[in-house]
């Protein structure tokens, strides 16, 4: 509930509880708006709709290569000419010595040197990943790969495809500054325009890689501009879903000129604009707060005003002044760590492409990011305990290193767990048929023997149902393909089938596959052999956890499913909005899944144990992302 | 009671319980408390402006025996860098500072047991005679208790001294947390807290306006930082003399307590204790953003979360400068800082009353 002080917010926060995309007019209106709150509030409901609590950074280090540049913009005062005395160039040799094998992401952006050979760049990020195979490398903005297409006379498409092939995973999201052409006259004039930044990273997302947007805000723009700005990267998002994050940058005046030294942006800009980009941008994942721009405190202030990513240890250069035996990079970590905790989210530490690695916080709860888990969830009213949701796949890692106290998992991943974790009578059910765990193909499932069969990354179970119902009951041999799956995409014509769970399952009701003309529910399939439901996934908690906090935890998911079940009009219009089904659908399909664990229930469980211990570990996966 | 029925309750004018503020100290959804604090900011100050006083803040002495462990300012008095300022020297300063338009004095010291409690009604009488543009807004109970022991009178009579000298207000330091197992770790030689609620309440028995500060975020409990509430709470009831409450966190920097804290409170606990005051403290006028201690940003965002005046723009300060958190600020400066926040900047005088309006979108050097 949010008591606005502002009425003419209140339309907009209608549209964003619908999942309906804001208009210029409501940008204008959110930026001309005094109640802080009230926009933080709404911001901070959508992030916690999409995160959870989960708040992302990186282990990262940031190389600039040179400070050499043909350009002169007006706002860089990094950017020197050849014959400066500050000017700098870093061998490939010197840039490998500044990197650590503790690191997961590098990012590099320099100067636009005049004399560097393109060799040179291809051998960087090459060596880079010789050199560190863990280390994923972000580097490049448009301004640079324009340049190189221009200098090396490549086009965007070869200059793009050759350093993906050395090794390139993602584009940083700066040299967008603010998509103006006033400004741009003003400001940077020597440099690409909105078109052009825009026409790359495009190209970038169709060839496969990923990349981030960047918004550089309180210089000389106007509120117009800035939402503008947002609108054109919302649009292309649309288009290729290529975009990782959004970061707005504030200005920094230092030496520039264009401000007093002294004029930052104040505190109140700067949250209203995290807070607007994330509720304009609906269909960006992640929202950054830089911290080492924002200061510590008030990123921290930013994580309840929609940002739900810190970015790295960038930087920790600059805060390392214990000296001793911690690195300044740990030191960093730990800073981290502890402005993410401080501020009740949950620290998750990433790679390049927000796949978790590590969580750093007490009293998580796991929550499978699917519409099925939303009974447990809607009224789940507890501050004791940060919810942390992801597919179950991801969910089952971290539930495996010990990073979750309790949560919703998927049923194999606590069976690999069992000693440590029991879990309550709660689970998700297919009762006959769940409708959300499918297999697509283009073949009855009797011919599906000696097949390619896509598997989507995010199953935990469904996967091994899958291969339980083909290999010991059809006795198949198959080979099966990790891919990631979702309706949006072109389905995967080299395959034979494909199975898909969970949201992007649901989005195929109304999306139907062409080419993949028989469907399978593997629930429906586990029931006509075995008469019994399958239990997908089950609430464990910890063994160790004390025995109050159980029962309370009990209590509470029996309340929220007892108040889900028995009010009325549960689904916001922005769950049909996403899955592109009506109320009515979405109602039925949570009324068909059965979520309190009984005795037949108990009795599939046992009976699945049996069948996956059975599963010869054979490496049938071909792990591809 | 749920959380949101005892945010209702404080919206409804209702006074929050111990009980409830306990609940409100663990509830970590700071937009929830914000939204409440600043409903009741504007109920009681309605204007949509935040006030804010030009003053300074010098030290007529850094010697003191007190040694309190927070302190990074004092210095025993055979250390090189002790000092104290002759009465002239002080008056000259004020000279000074009445010229570059400064309006009040926030003046405190160490307590300086070779100071004669001539020194402090010299320094009150000549002030108001010699450089009337000033408002003198001077000593600490700690200071005001050390002018009784001097002086041999009691504490009533040292202030009726002191106001026939010409003080009205005094500054709510030196109250650090009102809770006697942290005064005895942390400033075992310094008053207990019934010594700093009593010399309030003298002072404003005969007539003084005050204001009670807090320091949290080094040893203190849920507990204490309740106590402490509720007896400025009680205070207020009794004698209406408390004008703001002005919560600010500790910092570590360069004091012997900092070894015994891990770090510093962080921006959400400030955040957090500045709804709460704004809930709890009802019958407390105003509710002070301390920028200079929590960061220019910090402060910013406080504005929005109860508080609605902006302190000192502190032309001299150092107290915290030597805490090597040093944020110094111009008078054009915290105007700025309060437009940026989104508010009018009207300047005050020590008991609140507006001077000046200066509004959002009009260029501040012409008006200054
Ligand atoms: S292109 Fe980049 S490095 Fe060069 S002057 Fe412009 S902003 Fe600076
Ligand atoms: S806080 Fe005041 S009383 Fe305590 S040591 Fe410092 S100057 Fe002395």
């Amino acid at each position: 509930m949010i008591n606005f002080r502002d009425k003419n917010l209140i339309p907009i926060w209608e549209k964003v509880q619908r999942g309906n995309e804001l208009t210029f007019e409501d940008g204008i209106a959110l930026f001309n708006s005094h109640d802080v709150i009230s926009i933080g509030k709404m911001a901070h409901w959508l992030q916690r709709e999409k995160n959870g609590d989960a708040v992302y950074f990186v282990v990262n280090q940031k190389i600039e290569p040179t400070n050499i540049c043909v350009l002169s913009c007006k706002f860089c005062d990094f950017a020197v000419k050849k014959n400066s005395p500050d000017a700098y160039e870093m061998t490939i040799e010197s840039i490998l010595e500044k990197l650590n094998p503790e690191l997961l992401e590098v990012h590099i952006t320099g100067g636009l040197h005049p004399d560097w050979e393109w060799d040179y760049y291809v051998g960087m990020v090459k060596e880079i990943k010789n050199h560190f195979p863990r280390i994923d490398v972000k580097a490049f903005t448009a301004v640079e790969i324009d340049f190189f297409s221009k200098k090396f006379k490549k086009s965007i498409e070869e200059v793009l495809l050759e350093l993906k092939e050395a090794g390139l995973r993602t584009l940083p999201g700066g040299g967008a500054e603010v998509f103006s052409e006033r400004v741009r006259r003003l400001l940077f004039n020597q440099k690409i325009g909105a078109k052009r930044w825009l026409e790359i990273h495009k190209k970038a997302h169709q060839l496969g890689l990923r990349s981030n947007a960047t918004l550089l805000y309180g210089h000389i723009e106007t509120i117009e501009e800035r939402v503008n700005h947002l609108l054109l990267l919302r649009d292309l998002q649309k288009e290729t879903n290529g975009f990782l994050s959004f970061i707005p940058l504030a200005f920094q005046p230092g030496e520039t000129g264009i401000k007093p030294r002294n004029q930052f942006t104040s505190a109140i800009d700067d949250l209203k604009t995290i807070a607007i980009s994330r509720l304009i941008l609906n269909n960006f994942d992640h929202i950054k707060a830089y911290w080492v721009m924002l200061t510590e405190e008030l990123a921290a202030v930013a994580l309840n005003f929609g940002a739900d990513d810190m970015d790295g240890t960038v930087g920790g250069e600059r805060i390392a002044h214990d000296a001793g035996a911690v690195s300044p990079m740990q030191l960093a970590k730990n800073k981290l760590i502890k402005i993410i905790n401080d501020a009740n989210k949950i620290p998750v530490e990433r790679d390049i492409f927000y796949k978790p690695v590590k969580l750093h916080s007490k009293n998580v709860i796991g929550r499978v990011s699917y519409l099925n888990t939303l009974p447990f969830f809607k009224y789940l009213d507890n501050r004791e305990y940060k919810i942390f949701p992801a597919p179950p796949r991801q969910l089952g890692f971290l539930f495996k290193d010990g990073n979750i106290d309790a949560g919703i998992v998927s049923l194999v991943d606590y069976f690999d767990k069992e000693n440590d974790f029991t879990f309550l009578p709660y689970g998700i059910v297919g009762n006959k048929n769940v409708k959300s765990v499918i297999l697509y193909s283009k073949f009855p499932i009797e011919d599906l023997n000696k097949k390619n069969i896509a598997v989507t990354d995010e199953t935990s179970t469904s996967f091994r149902l899958l291969q339980v119902l083909l290999e010991m009951k059809y006795g198949f041999d198959v080979v099966y393909i990790r891919e990631k799956i979702s309706a949006r995409e072109k389905i995967l014509p080299n395959f034979d089938a494909f199975l898909t769970i969970g949201d992007d399952a649901l989005k195929f009701i109304k999306n139907k596959p062409e080419d993949f003309v028989y469907s399978y529910d593997l629930a429906q399939l586990w029931f006509d052999w075995k008469k019994l439901p399958f239990v997908f996934a089950v609430w464990a908690v910890k063994k160790d956890l004390p025995q109050n906090k159980i029962e309370v935890l009990n209590k509470l998911l029996d309340d929220s499913l007892n108040k889900f079940f028995s009010t009325k009009n549960n689904i916001e219009e922005f769950y049909t909005a996403k899955l592109n089904l009506n109320k009515k659908e979405i109602e039925d399909y949570l009324n068909n899944i059965t979520y309190r664990l009984g005795e037949e229930e108990i009795k599939s469980i046992n009976l699945f144990r049996e069948y996956y211990s059975k599963l010869k570990s054979k490496e049938l996966m071909v792990e591809k992302f | 009671m749920l959380t949101k029925d005892i945010l209702k309750k404080a919206l409804n004018g209702e006074r929050i319980s111990n009980e409830e503020c306990l609940q409100l100290l663990n509830y970590n959804d700071i937009l929830e408390l914000g939204e409440t604090a600043n409903e009741i900011r504007s109920i009681k100050n309605p204007e949509n402006y935040v006030t804010f006083v030009v003053d300074t803040n010098p030290n007529y002495t850094n010697v003191c025996e007190i040694d309190c462990t927070f302190c990074a300012f004092y210095r025993h008095r055979n250390e090189p860098d002790a000092y104290t300022y002759s009465v002239d020297e002080m008056i000259q300063k004020f000279k000074d500072a009445a010229r570059r338009g400064v309006t009040t004095v926030l003046l405190q010291g160490g307590v300086n047991p070779e100071l004669p409690f001539e020194y402090y009604l010299e320094l009150v009488e000549r002030t108001r005679k010699e450089v009337p543009e000033i408002h003198p807004h001077f000593f600490s109970t700690s200071e005001i208790i050390g002018m009784s022991e001097v002086s041999g009178l009691s504490v009533r009579d040292v202030l009726i001294r002191l106001k026939e000298a010409g003080l009205n207000t005094i500054p709510g330091g030196g109250a650090e947390i009102l809770s006697d197992r942290v005064k005895r770790k942390i400033s075992k030689k310094k008053g207990t807290s019934a010594d700093w609620l009593n010399v309030m309440r003298e002072a404003h028995l005969l007539g003084y306006k005050t204001t009670a500060t807090m320091m949290f975020g080094h040893i203190e409990t849920d507990e204490d930082i309740i106590f402490h509430l509720d007896s400025i709470r009680k205070l207020q009831d009794e004698t209406g003399g408390f004008t703001a409450f002005i919560p600010w966190s500790f910092k570590p920097e360069n004091t012997p307590l900092e070894k015994h804290i891990k770090s510093f409170a962080s921006p959400y606990r400030y955040l957090q204790m500045i709804a709460i005051s704004r809930i709890y403290l009802d019958n407390f006028p105003h509710i002070q953003a301390s920028w200079f201690s929590e960061g220019k940003k910090i402060g910013q965002v406080a504005l929005h979360f109860g508080a609605d005046d902006f302190g000192g723009t502190l032309e001299e300060e150092n107290v915290h400068a030597a805490a090597n958190f040093v944020n110094k600020s111009s008078t054009e400066e915290v105007i700025d800082l309060i437009h940026g926040a989104g508010f009018d900047a009207a300047q005050r005088d020590t008991l609140y009353n507006i001077i000046k309006v200066f509004r959002k979108g009009v260029e501040v050097k012409e008006t200054v």
